[in-house]
C-alpha cells in the first residue's frame, strides 16, 4: 500500500533578501518532490535554486560525519570522527585558547549562508559569549555603503515601500541592481514588470546588460564601474539648474542643500558637476545624463530602485548619499510611487531581528556600536571581514583588536566570498585551531582542523523572513529527520556547553524549538505589534499580512514632520551631516562627492591591467550556495563575459580558456563574448568556489581570486574596484 | 478541446525556474533530458542590444509528426484533450527506432543517454492537470509568463497577443500545427498593456 505524501512548509534560507513559500511532498521521511506556493495571492513564488533544494539537501557531497584534518590545511584530506571526539576537542581548544589568550582571540566567523532566526550563526553568539565572547566581524559583503549612507541621510535602513508600490511610479530608474537575478525580495520583478506593462519606463544603469536591463526595463543605460556617483551629481546639476527640484520638500524636510548646491554649481570647487564632466567620467552621453535627469524630475511620482552593485566600490558610500539627495530633490520620500533611495527595506515584515537572544559580548566591553558611524571605532573592537585575512596574518601589531588564535567559521565561506582568496589560503595556516561548521567541503571547509556536518533548514523547525521586503513571515517546519549524522548549529553549541562549563539550561533556558521559536516572536520588536497571528504562522507555515494598499516608508514624517522626526540627529533628511563633518575625513565628506577610485581606469595599475573587473550575482547561486548542484550549472555555466571588440586585440574566441589576472591571483576560465558588456569591462559570477590547482591558479571561477581587500571610508567592499588583465591561456 | 501553453516572451527573464521546476518534479537527473528547453537569443551591437528567451516544453501538436511516424503506435494524441502522450512499454528505444526525434522540429523529444532509452517528453504534467491544477512550470514561473488552457479560450484570453505564431526562437509549423500561444517580444516594441 502507498503510504501517504505529507506537504511539509519548507524554505530556502539563503541570503538572497527573499524567503518563498515551498512545500515538500514527504513520505516515508524522504521529500520526493517539492512545490511552491499556488495559494492566495500575493503567492510567494520561489526561483530555480528553491526549485533545486531537494538536490541540495541529498546531495552525495553532503557532509556526513564529524571529521578531523589529515592533510595540510586547504589540502581536503579528513578523516571520520565521533561526534564527541569533535566536540571535546573544539571544547578543549576554546578552553586552551581562551585561558591562555584571553576570549578576544578567539575569532567568530558566522555568517548567513544557512539562515534562521533560531538556528544558523547567531546561535553561536549566543554560545560564544557566554562562554566569555570572543572576536566578531562586521560590515556585509553586499551592502555596506549603503546601510553607512542609509544611516547617515534618514537614520534608517527602512526607506522603502512595499514592493507593490513600483507600479505607481510614473518613471522607474534601476541602478547597480540586478533582482531578475538577485531576487532582492520575492515577488520583486514581478512587480516591475507590472510597472512596465502599464506603460512605465524602466532605465536601468549598469555596466552589464543585466537580465533586469535585458528582459524587464525598457533602456539600457550603460556605465563605466565606479563613476555612478558623477551621474548622479550631474543629474542633480541639471534639475538644479533648471529649476526643477521640489524646494518646498528641501526647506521643510532636509537639512544641508545649500552646501550641497555650492559643490554642484561649482561654487565649493571651482568645478561645475555639467552633465559634460561627468559625460566624460561615466561614458554615459550628456544628452542622456540630462534627459534620465529632467524625467526623473518632472515625472511624478519616480522610483529608484537602487541596488548594492555601484556601491561596492572604493567611495560606495558617495553614490548611496548622492541618489538619496536626488529622491529629496525631486520630494520622492515617503510618496506612493517614490522611493527614497536609501538601503531599502521595507516599512514592516522585513528582518529586524529578533533572533535568539544573544547577551552581550564581555570582549566588547559594552561599547554599542548598533547603527554608529564612527568607523574608527568599530574597527577597534571588530575586524572588517575584508581585512579578515590581514588581520589573522598581522593581528595586534597590524592595528586589528585582536591576535587570533583560533577561527570558528560557522554558514560562511570566506575563502569564496571574502577579497583575496589567496591571502585567505595563506591567512588559515596561521591560527593555532580552525573549526568549521557547514554542510558541504566548501573551499573554507578544507582549512577545518575540526569539520562539523550541520543541518539544512529542512531537517529543522524555525523561523525565516524575507531580509528586505514583506510583509510577511515564513515557519518552516521540520520536513525530515536530519541526515547522516548532521546537527543543528543550535544543537552543537547546546552540546558543546556542558563541555566548557555552561549549564545547558542556561543555553536552552529549558526550551524546546517550538516554544523557542514561540518566544522570539514574543520578544520580536515587530510581530507582534503588526498583529501577525502566530498560531497561523505556525499551522500554515506562512504569515501573509493583510494589506489593501502598498505600505509607505516615512509616511508619517512626511504626512505630519511637527510629530514625526527623522531618525538623525537633526531630525531632517541630512543632506549635509555633522555627524560626517565631526569625523573630519576628506574621504567621508558630509555632503556627497564624487572622489576618484584608486583602482580604476585612470589609476597607473591600468597600464599593466586595463580592464575593469566586475562581479555580479549568477542565476544559479546564492551567494556561494549552490555551486556543487549539479543541475543548476545547466542553467548558465560559469564564464567570463568579456566585450567582442576587448577579444580581438587578445586574439581571443568565444568559448576559450583564458587567463584573468592580477597581482593578487589568476583565475583560468571560459570566456563568453558579447555585446551586453560595456568595452573595457569583464565580468564574472560571484560566489563560485575557489579551487586552486597545484600552481595556486584558481579553476573554479572564484572572483574573489582578483579582488582587492580595500575598504570604503564608509565600510563598504570595494570589490568592483578592481583591474585586471586578460590573456588567452 | 486542444491544450495548449501560452508563453509570455515579454515577460521571460530567463529565470530558469520553469526549467528547473520540470526537472524536479518529474525527477529529472542532472545533465539528462530537458522535457522543458529554454533558448536565450541576443542580437545587435552595443549598447543597443536585443535579448530574449523561447521557453518550449512540448507543443502537443494538432498534427504531431512524431505520432505519425511511430511504428509502434505508443505515441497518442488524446481525443478528450489532445495532449500527445507516449506508452514507454511498447516504445522501441532509440538506437532500435528513434524516428520520432527526428519528425519533432520543436526538439521536445527526449532519449537519455543509455541503450535501452525509451522516449519521454512533456505530458503536460498529466497528473496535476487531473488534479485540476497547472503545470509544474505554468505554477512556477515568478513572471506569470506561463500559462494553460484550451487553445481557443488561451486566444481569447490574451487577445491580439494569442494570434502571433512566430518570434524570436519559434517558428510555426504548419504541418504539425503546434498548439501554442506566444506574446513575442520584439526589439524596441512597447510593452504597454493596459
Amino acid at each position: 500500500m502507498k503510504s501517504e505524501v505529507k506537504k511539509i512548509h519548507v524554505s530556502c534560507g539563503h541570503d538572497c533578501g527573499g524567503a518563498c513559500v515551498f512545500f515538500a511532498h514527504v513520505n516515508d521521511g524522504v521529500v520526493r518532490r517539492v512545490e511552491t506556493d499556488e495559494g492566495e495571492e500575493p503567492q510567494l513564488r520561489g526561483c530555480a535554486r528553491g526549485w533545486a533544494y531537494r538536490c541540495k539537501v541529498y546531495s552525495p557531497e553532503r557532509l556526513k560525519y564529524p571529521m578531523k584534518r589529515v592533510g595540510r590545511r586547504g589540502e581536503g584530506k579528513f578523516e571520520p570522527i565521533s561526534w564527541d571526539e569533535a566536540l571535546d576537542t573544539i571544547a578543549k581548544e576554546l578552553k586552551r585558547i581562551r585561558d591562555n589568550y584571553g576570549p578576544s582571540a578567539i575569532l567568530y566567523d558566522g555568517r548567513g549562508g544557512n539562515r534562521g532566526q533560531l538556528h544558523g550563526s547567531m546561535s553561536g553568539l549566543r554560545f560564544l559569549n557566554m562562554f566569555g565572547g570572543c572576536t566578531t566581524l562586521w560590515g556585509g559583503p553586499s551592502a555596506e555603503g549603503n546601510v553607512f549612507a542609509s544611516r547617515v541621510t534618514y537614520g534608517t535602513l527602512s526607506t522603502s515601500n512595499t514592493r507593490d508600490s513600483l507600479p505607481y511610479a510614473k518613471y522607474i530608474i534601476v541602478w547597480g541592481a540586478n533582482p531578475a537575478v538577485s531576487i532582492f525580495g520575492t515577488n520583486t520583478t514581478y512587480y516591475l514588470t507590472q510597472a512596465r506593462e502599464k506603460g512605465i519606463e524602466i532605465d536601468v544603469i549598469d555596466p552589464y546588460c543585466s537580465e533586469t536591463a535585458a528582459y524587464v526595463g525598457t533602456r539600457w543605460i550603460p556605465i563605466k564601474p565606479e563613476t555612478d556617483t558623477a551621474l548622479a551629481l550631474a543629474m542633480a546639476y541639471v534639475i538644479l539648474t533648471e529649476n526643477l527640484q521640489d524646494r518646498a520638500f528641501l526647506d521643510r524636510y532636509t537639512v544641508g542643500f545649500d552646501k550641497f548646491r555650492d559643490y554642484i554649481t561649482g561654487k565649493e570647487d571651482g568645478v561645475p558637476k555639467t552633465p559634460a564632466w561627468a559625460s566624460d567620467i561615466t561614458s554615459v552621453p550628456t544628452e542622456t545624463i540630462t534627459e534620465i535627469a529632467r524625467r526623473y524630475a518632472t515625472s511624478k511620482p519616480a522610483s529608484f530602485f537602487i541596488g548594492f552593485g555601484a556601491g561596492r566600490t572604493s567611495y560606495g558610500e558617495q553614490w548611496h548619499r548622492a541618489v538619496s539627495v536626488l529622491a529629496c530633490m525631486t520630494g520622492n520620500v515617503g510618496k506612493l510611487g517614490g522611493d527614497a533611495a536609501g538601503f531599502g527595506r521595507g516599512p514592516v515584515g522585513a528582518m529586524i531581528g529578533p533572533a535568539i537572544p544573544i547577551p552581550p559580548n564581555p570582549v566588547e566591553k559594552g561599547v554599542s556600536l548598533r547603527g554608529g558611524l564612527d568607523i574608527k571605532l568599530r574597527n577597534s573592537i571588530r575586524v572588517h571581514y575584508s581585512y579578515m585575512w590581514d588581520c589573522i596574518l598581522k593581528g595586534r601589531a597590524g592595528g586589528y583588536p585582536t591576535d587570533a588564535k583560533m577561527v570558528w567559521v560557522v554558514a560562511s565561506d570566506p575563502i569564496t566570498q571574502h577579497p583575496n582568496s589567496n591571502k585567505g589560503h595563506e591567512a588559515l595556516q596561521k591560527p593555532e585551531f580552525v573549526a568549521v561548521s557547514d554542510i558541504f567541503m566548501t573551499p573554507t571547509a578544507r582549512y577545518a582542523d575540526i569539520l562539523l556536518p550541520v543541518t539544512t533548514p529542512w531537517e529543522k523547525n524555525d523561523l525565516i523572513r524575507p531580509w528586505c521586503f514583506g510583509p510577511y513571515y515564513l515557519y518552516l517546519h521540520k520536513a525530515v529527520e536530519p541526515m547522516y549524522n548532521a546537527k543543528s548549529d543550535y544543537e552543537v553549541f547546546k552540546e558543546l556547553c556542558p563541555r566548557i562549563g555552561i549549564p545547558v539550561e542556561q543555553f536552552t533556558e529549558n526550551r524546546t524549538e517550538s516554544e523557542w521559536l514561540r518566544h522570539i516572536y514574543g520578544i520580536s520588536e515587530d510581530m507582534k505589534a503588526e498583529g501577525v497571528d502566530f498560531d497561523k504562522l505556525e499551522k500554515q507555515g506562512y504569515y501573509k499580512m493583510p494589506i489593501s494598499k502598498p505600505l509607505l516608508a516615512f509616511e508619517k514624517e512626511i504626512s505630519d514632520p511637527e510629530n514625526h522626526q527623522f531618525r538623525t540627529p537633526s531630525g531632517k533628511i541630512e543632506i549635509y551631516s555633522q555627524q560626517l563633518a565631526d569625523l573630519n575625513n576628506p574621504e567621508l565628506p558630509p555632503i556627497p562627492k564624487y572622489i576618484e577610485c584608486p583602482e580604476g581606469p585612470n589609476s597607473p595599475l591600468a597600464a599593466k591591467y586595463p580592464l575593469q573587473f566586475i562581479s555580479r550575482q549568477a542565476k544559479n547561486r546564492s551567494h556561494s550556495n549552490f555551486y556543487n548542484i549539479p543541475i543548476l550549472h545547466e542553467i548558465e555555466p560559469q564564464r567570463i563575459l568579456m566585450h567582442t571588440s576587448d577579444a580581438k586585440d587578445r586574439r581571443i574566441k568565444d568559448g576559450d580558456m583564458v587567463r584573468v589576472f592580477n597581482d593578487r591571483g589568476v583565475v583560468l576560465i571560459p570566456v563568453r563574448l558579447t555585446e551586453r558588456v560595456m568595452p573595457g569591462v569583464v565580468i564574472l559570477g560571484a560566489g563560485a568556489w575557489f579551487t586552486p590547482d597545484e600552481q595556486g591558479r584558481d579553476k573554479g571561477g572564484c572572483a574573489n581570486t582578483l579582488t582587492p581587500e580595500r575598504v570604503s571610508p564608509g565600510g563598504s567592499f570595494a570589490i568592483n574596484s578592481c583591474l585586471v588583465q586578460i590573456e588567452k591561456e | 478541446m486542444q491544450m495548449a501553453f501560452y508563453f509570455d516572451q515579454t515577460r521571460c527573464t530567463g529565470c530558469y525556474t520553469c526549467y528547473i521546476a520540470c526537472k524536479e518534479w518529474h525527477d529529472i537527473p542532472a545533465h539528462s533530458v530537458q522535457w522543458l528547453r529554454i533558448q536565450e537569443t541576443e542580437s545587435g551591437k552595443y549598447p543597443d542590444v536585443f535579448m530574449s528567451c523561447t521557453v518550449s516544453p512540448c507543443y502537443h501538436c494538432v498534427n504531431p509528426s512524431c505520432a505519425e511516424v511511430c511504428p509502434t503506435g505508443c505515441i497518442a494524441k488524446r481525443s478528450q484533450d489532445g495532449i500527445v502522450v507516449v506508452d514507454r512499454e511498447e516504445c522501441l528505444g532509440k538506437e532500435a527506432c528513434g524516428q520520432c526525434l527526428g519528425a519533432c522540429p520543436y526538439g521536445a523529444i527526449q532519449f537519455r543517454n543509455k541503450p535501452d532509452a525509451k522516449m519521454e517528453k512533456c505530458d503536460f504534467c498529466l497528473e496535476r492537470l487531473e488534479e485540476g491544477r497547472q503545470p509544474a512550470c505554468v505554477s512556477s514561473c515568478p513572471v506569470r509568463a506561463l500559462d494553460s488552457g484550451d487553445i481557443g479560450e488561451l486566444k481569447v484570453k490574451y487577445g491580439k497577443y494569442g494570434v502571433v505564431k512566430t518570434g524570436p526562437g519559434l517558428t510555426y509549423d504548419k504541418k504539425n500545427r503546434p498548439a501554442f500561444v506566444i506574446g513575442v517580444k520584439y526589439a524596441n516594441s512597447s510593452y504597454k498593456r493596459v
